[in-house]
């Protein structure tokens, strides 16, 4: 019955005695200026390399750049919010698959899990921009981004999509069941809604890993923020610069995501499933 | 046992949460021997008092003696008044990563530096008198919560303790458990242990307590022998609280 | 072109790939490892400015995108003087990555513990190197096992932006768009090897990190 509940990070050392909290402020003070020492190289190496200059950064006061910026964002996010959707149905079909409860295309859904897990998302845009046109398939520029980010969520989307099915309590399918209800009609009717409103933190949170995929839109030339933001560089001759600018919105974005899905998993008591804390097999 | 000093002794301790003025000029002395049962309402303060007394919460000011001698603000000394008091948690706390035996052979081994065998007898005596030896090897989650505060139990008194502290031992255990750990509180209190127990358990304190201390409000606001405190309270708070927890 | 065709033409070249992937992997968790325990020291100390740094480092190395920070590291950096082999800029990327993560990891495990335990170590005595050594950092390491499987599995699918810089030899990812780009009617094929190494490496590892952390997880 602590008065008051203490987080770990705060617990590890314990409320500091006087020769404790001298020896805290000591080193306070050291790492301070240690920090500002580090700060402040940083800074005076973009300034003795001419990256602070004016003509360097007056370019970010013209209307016109951040209207070019917030257009590549845009395209950033039509890119995510398609892949994210495909990646949501997607999710939900390779997990229905996986519990299905029929071998074959339990195996099936699984090899399908497991790999789209397990390669590197740049390996599936490669194969959508080199591979499929060689079989004459063509698509546009923003599908040849979107679905391989889609896929490469997808497989992570239906472990934490399992995940969810599996924290429903085992008590609601026997109570479905018994009232006659089929299994096929169990599950959609009664688990997977239960499901879905366990796992949004997890979707949430997921989104970033979709958003830090969409960046390689360059490679297949789609505008979204890093590919506008090259072109930029180009017309400007502020790579530094722009390329800061731009890293910084993207953290940003993700930073609100990330905040979105812990707020979010704190109002309904779910936690964040992810790629780390679920099962790596 | 006036002429003694007192195992325990808190002199004017205050304390703040904030706003909230938890702890409030607590004057309180627990003599060898003497069992001492802090019961109040949620809230009261009488946790967070048993805690200040080895330092798991800080004062603002006052003064706590063990043994005549101030309660150390950190480092090994503080370490090594630690070891001298036991203490059991509603909560358990046992070392989740480690077997019931390593859980009580820990303190002895790493604080009072004994030789792995004779800690490991002492253990296992430990657990055969708390009952739970035949759960040495397994780790804490395979026990029910019963035997993991008697295994908690055992863990403090491996240290030799001069004084235990108890902070509602019995809270956290279903009804049918709790009688198991009190007998094994009760056991102690017979064989002359110093101990404050923070408790619901009206029964306990009516049986094995010296004295009562009853809190409200970070408050001492009254206390007495055990008869003196049930059968016949002096304040209104006391009363009123004596008649929510009897049920009418 | 079949499967025997492209092997010896540049099965060569997929077994130097396979190499540089795996080494990349390797020394790139092993420096997050290091780097992890390193900011974990600092976001749990009472040292306000160093906590700051340390959450700091995390919040803007498990929010840039990989793309994003090989840029600025292979492209910015240069014009601040600070110029670095192609291959070490991506290392240095999969490094700062994967350490915030890693970090990230170590928070979760020690959050596990519970401030009961702790003071449960307090309360019979044990010192702070003591409460570290004894009951955190054992349980921390514990718990971390399978976040830190997947995380090295993260690593290595993060090499693969080894692909946007010149790299000699390349690694799986790089290799592929090299091959494809050069044998325009080679079709699916170089993509399907790579995919099948890295998705049976990554269903190994996980295999390996399971079968460890059955055996040492902490029951709670």
């Amino acid at each position: 019955m602590s008065a008051h509940t203490v987080s770990m990070r705060d617990a590890l050392y314990e409320a500091p005695g006087p020769k404790t909290r001298r020896r805290t402020r000591i080193i306070t003070g050291i790492s301070l200026v240690l920090v500002a020492i580090g700060v402040g190289l940083i800074v005076r190496q973009f300034y003795v390399t001419g990256q602070l200059d004016a003509k360097c950064w007056s370019f970010f006061l013209r209307q016109g750049t951040w209207r070019y910026l917030f257009n590549g964002f845009l395209g950033t996010m039509r890119v995510a919010a398609t892949a994210g959707v495909i990646s949501l149905v997607l999710g939900v079909v390779f997990m229905l698959g996986r519990t299905s409860g029929i071998k074959p295309l339990e195996v099936i859904s699984r090899v399908i899990i497991d790999f789209f897990r397990g390669v590197p998302s740049l390996l599936l845009i490669y194969f959508f921009y080199l591979a499929l046109p060689q079989y004459g398939l063509r698509i546009s520029a923003f599908w040849m981004i979107t679905l391989p980010v889609a896929l490469a969520a997808s497989g992570v989307l239906a472990e934490v999509f399992r995940a969810g099915v599996n924290a429903v309590p085992k008590g609601q399918t026997e109570a479905a069941l018994s009232i006659g209800l089929t299994p096929g009609k169990t599950m959609f009717k009664i688990i997977l809604p239960q499901a879905l409103r366990i796992v949004v933190p997890s979707l949430i949170s997921q989104l970033v890993v979709v958003v830090k995929d969409t960046t390689v839109a360059y490679v297949v030339s789609y505008p979204d923020l890093m590919q506008n933001a090259r072109v930029l560089i180009t017309n400007n001759d502020a790579l530094v610069q722009v390329y800061f600018v731009v890293a910084i919105l993207y953290i940003l974005v993700n930073y609100g995501i990330n905040q979105l899905s812990i707020y979010m998993a704190r109002r309904s008591g779910n936690p964040i499933i992810s790629r780390t804390t679920e099962n790596p097999t | 046992m006036s002429a003694e000093i007192p195992v325990i002794e808190l002199r004017n301790v205050d304390k703040h949460y904030g706003p909230l003025h938890v702890l409030q000029h607590i004057n309180l002395s627990v003599g060898k021997g003497e069992v001492l049962v802090l019961i109040g309402p949620s809230g009261s303060g009488k946790s967070t008092l048993c805690r200040t007394i080895n330092r798991l919460e800080t004062i603002d000011s006052g003064e706590i003696l063990i043994e005549g001698q101030p309660l150390p603000q950190e480092g090994k000394e503080l370490a090594q008044m630690r070891a001298e008091i036991g203490m059991v948690f509603q909560s358990f706390n046992l070392f989740a990563h480690k077997t019931i035996l390593d859980n009580v052979t820990l303190g002895p081994r790493e604080v009072l530096k004994m030789p792995k065998d004779a800690a490991e007898k002492e253990a296992m005596e430990l657990l055969t008198r708390v009952g739970v030896d035949a759960q040495a090897h397994k780790v804490p989650a395979q026990l029910s919560g019963g035997q993991q505060q008697r295994v908690a139990i055992a863990r403090s008194l491996a240290m030799h303790p001069k004084a235990m502290l108890f902070d509602e031992p019995t809270s956290a255990l279903d009804p049918e458990m709790i009688n198991e750990v009190l007998d094994v509180m009760v056991e102690l209190a017979r064989e002359g242990m110093t101990m404050v127990v923070v408790t619901h358990e009206m029964n306990f304190a009516r049986r094995v307590s010296n004295r009562v201390v009853f809190m409200a409000d970070g408050q001492i606001v009254e206390e007495g022998t055990p008869s003196e405190f049930f059968d016949n309270p002096q304040t209104a708070r006391a009363k009123e609280f004596l008649d929510s927890i009897r049920g009418h | 072109m079949g499967y025997a065709e492209l092997f010896a033409a540049y099965g060569e070249k997929y077994l130097l790939a396979i190499f540089e992937t795996l080494s990349m992997t390797v020394l790139c968790f092993a420096i997050a490892m290091v780097i992890s325990v390193l900011v974990t020291v600092m976001r749990v100390s009472p040292i306000k400015p160093l906590r700051l740094v340390g959450d700091l480092y995390v919040q803007v190395f498990r929010n840039i995108p990989g793309v994003a920070l090989l840029v600025i590291v292979a492209y910015a950096l240069p014009y601040l003087k600070v110029l670095m082999p192609w291959k070490v800029c991506v290392e240095v990327v999969v490094v700062l990555l994967a350490s915030a993560f890693g970090s990230e990891n170590f928070m979760t495990g020690i959050n596990a513990i519970g401030v009961g335990q702790i003071e449960a170590a307090r309360s019979i005595g044990l010192t702070f190197t003591q409460t570290m050594t004894k009951i955190v950092i054992p349980q921390a390491l514990r718990s971390a096992v399978l976040p830190m499987t997947n995380l090295l599995i993260a690593t290595m699918l993060t090499t693969a932006l080894g692909s946007q810089v010149p790299l000699n030899p390349q690694e799986l990812t790089g290799l592929v768009s090299f091959i494809t780009t050069r044998e325009t009617a080679i079709g699916i094929l170089p993509f399907t090897v790579s995919a099948v190494i890295y998705a049976g490496f990554s269903v190994l590892l996980g295999l390996a990190g399971n079968a460890i952390d059955r055996k040492v997880r902490v029951i709670r």
